[in-house]
């Protein structure tokens, strides 16, 4: 299990006292938290569904399930960015295919223990994490970046990935393995 | 957990929703009867998020924040239910009778709650195992990581001294010597010789001006290599060019066949 930075413990701290904010119908804590991370959650359902009405329309349902169920996000066990960012996905993906990615318990916070090794409190922060991510999909052969796209952004399964470049069932599946290892050591995490 | 090891890598898959078919059943069949799965899904599904950052960023359009701004204010406003907030009411006392009912589901859950506290109990158990096998393997990290500095400051510390070694000894070269006499015979030895395995011999011929090789005798190594063959008996009238050593099988052979060690010319 990674150890917890100082900067991650401050950032923690810094979304869980907006958290309690909203709780107490504090409506500027919302308005902070949705400039924090309201692009974020857009751009993630926009590359998606490539549809600006709808992807505004994630965005608006992904913040009012955060108020909603403020009360029953653990903070000691998850964080409230990488909790946004598989909503951001997994909403538009449902959209986009009408299949679900993550069970509707699956997406109750209190049962989402996600870890943030990273931190996207801020817009320098996010830029530089984002840039990260780029250089390291970038870094990938244009096989195996073709097949996450299509996985991420596309939401196709291994047999659909095949079947859309017309390779072996076996080659996407190593290609995709192949691919994640790779990003998982490029970014450290 | 060594059980889990390769399905790591499958929650990942899962987390990413590429799985379909039976990856996919097996995955799901796993996760529900694995807590311990399930809870390192989550694990997977933010590493498989950051690739979320990927997305060219893009911006909503400003009525966006107005709208959830909006949304809060009125559903809140209206009353909507806050499970920190919900008001503990007092029954009326008609409800009474309920109460012996309540009272038989409190000693179930009493016992349940001893069940649970039992589970527990072992598990925490567990858990002090885990924590007391990391002390150790840290201890051993640490143990390591010491002697791997201190060979480190053993190659850089300026008043370190290089000494180059080579093999304290060349290996020794075979070398013969013949004392030839055409009328009289034939002394010769030898020094630095291998030691040959067993159902080997040296054999030592003599090479005359014509014709083929005559044999000139069989030796062997002494435990210091060295080897001799005095007076053979040879052929009469034959006059030797040059002198040669072969290694062949025990018991000698008519024709030089293996491998030639020594050979020098009479003049």
């Amino acid at each position: 299990m990674e150890p917890i930075t100082g900067q991650e413990h401050a950032r923690r701290s810094a979304d869980e006292a907006l958290m309690r904010r909203i709780l107490d119908g504090d409506e500027a804590a919302l308005g902070t938290l949705y400039d924090r991370y309201g692009g974020l959650v857009y751009s993630i359902a926009n590359r998606i569904l490539r549809d600006t009405g709808a992807a505004e329309e994630v965005l608006q349902d992904i913040f009012h399930q955060i108020w909603r169920t403020a009360a029953r996000f653990d903070f000691e066990r998850g964080s409230l960015s990488a909790w946004l960012l598989v909503m951001a996905r997994s909403r538009s993906i449902d959209r986009l295919r009408r299949r679900s990615i993550v069970t509707t318990e699956e997406a109750e916070p209190s049962n989402m223990a996600l870890r943030a090794e990273w931190d996207l409190e801020t817009a320098a922060a996010q830029n530089q994490m984002i840039a990260q991510v780029r250089k390291a999909l970038e870094a990938l052969p244009e096989a195996q970046r073709q097949a996450m796209e299509l996985a991420y952004f596309e939401g196709l399964t291994q047999t659909e990935i095949a079947s859309r470049t017309g390779d072996p069932l076996g080659t996407v599946k190593t290609r995709i393995r192949a691919a994640i290892a790779s990003l998982k050591k490029a970014l450290g995490v | 957990m060594n059980g889990h090891l390769q399905f790591e890598e499958d929650l990942e898959l899962h987390a990413l929703g590429v799985l379909d078919g039976d990856d996919k059943a097996s995955v799901e069949a796993h996760l529900a009867g694995c807590a311990e799965c399930r809870a390192k899904l989550a694990g997977a599904r933010s590493r498989m998020a950051i690739l979320g950052l990927a997305a060219p960023p893009s911006a909503p359009g400003p009525r966006v924040r107005e709208r959830v701004l909006q949304d809060f204010r009125s559903r809140r406003g209206a009353g909507a239910p806050s499970p920190a907030a919900t008001p503990i009411r007092r029954r009326p006392s008609r409800w009474a009778p309920l109460w012996a009912m309540a009272a038989v589901v409190l000693l179930a859950a009493a016992g349940w709650l001893r069940f649970e506290n039992r589970r527990l109990s072992l598990q925490l158990d567990e858990l002090e195992a885990e924590h007391q096998q990391l002390v150790a393997n840290n201890r051993q990290f640490a143990a390591e990581s010491a002697r791997a500095q201190a060979a480190l400051e053993v190659l850089t510390a300026p008043d370190t001294v290089k000494v180059e070694l080579t093999a304290a000894a060349a290996r020794p070269v075979p070398h013969g010597k013949a004392f030839y006499n055409a009328s009289r015979g034939l002394i010769f030895y030898a020094t630095n010789l291998a030691a040959l395995p067993a159902g080997r011999t040296y054999e030592l011929w003599l090479i005359p001006s014509q014709g083929a090789p005559v044999a000139a005798g069989l030796f062997n190594s002494d435990s210091h290599g060295n080897g001799e063959v005095v007076l053979p008996s040879l052929p009469q009238g034959v006059t030797a060019k040059a002198f040669a050593v072969t290694i062949e099988r025990a018991g000698g052979v008519p024709a030089p066949t293996g491998p030639k060690v020594l050979i020098g010319a009479t003049s």
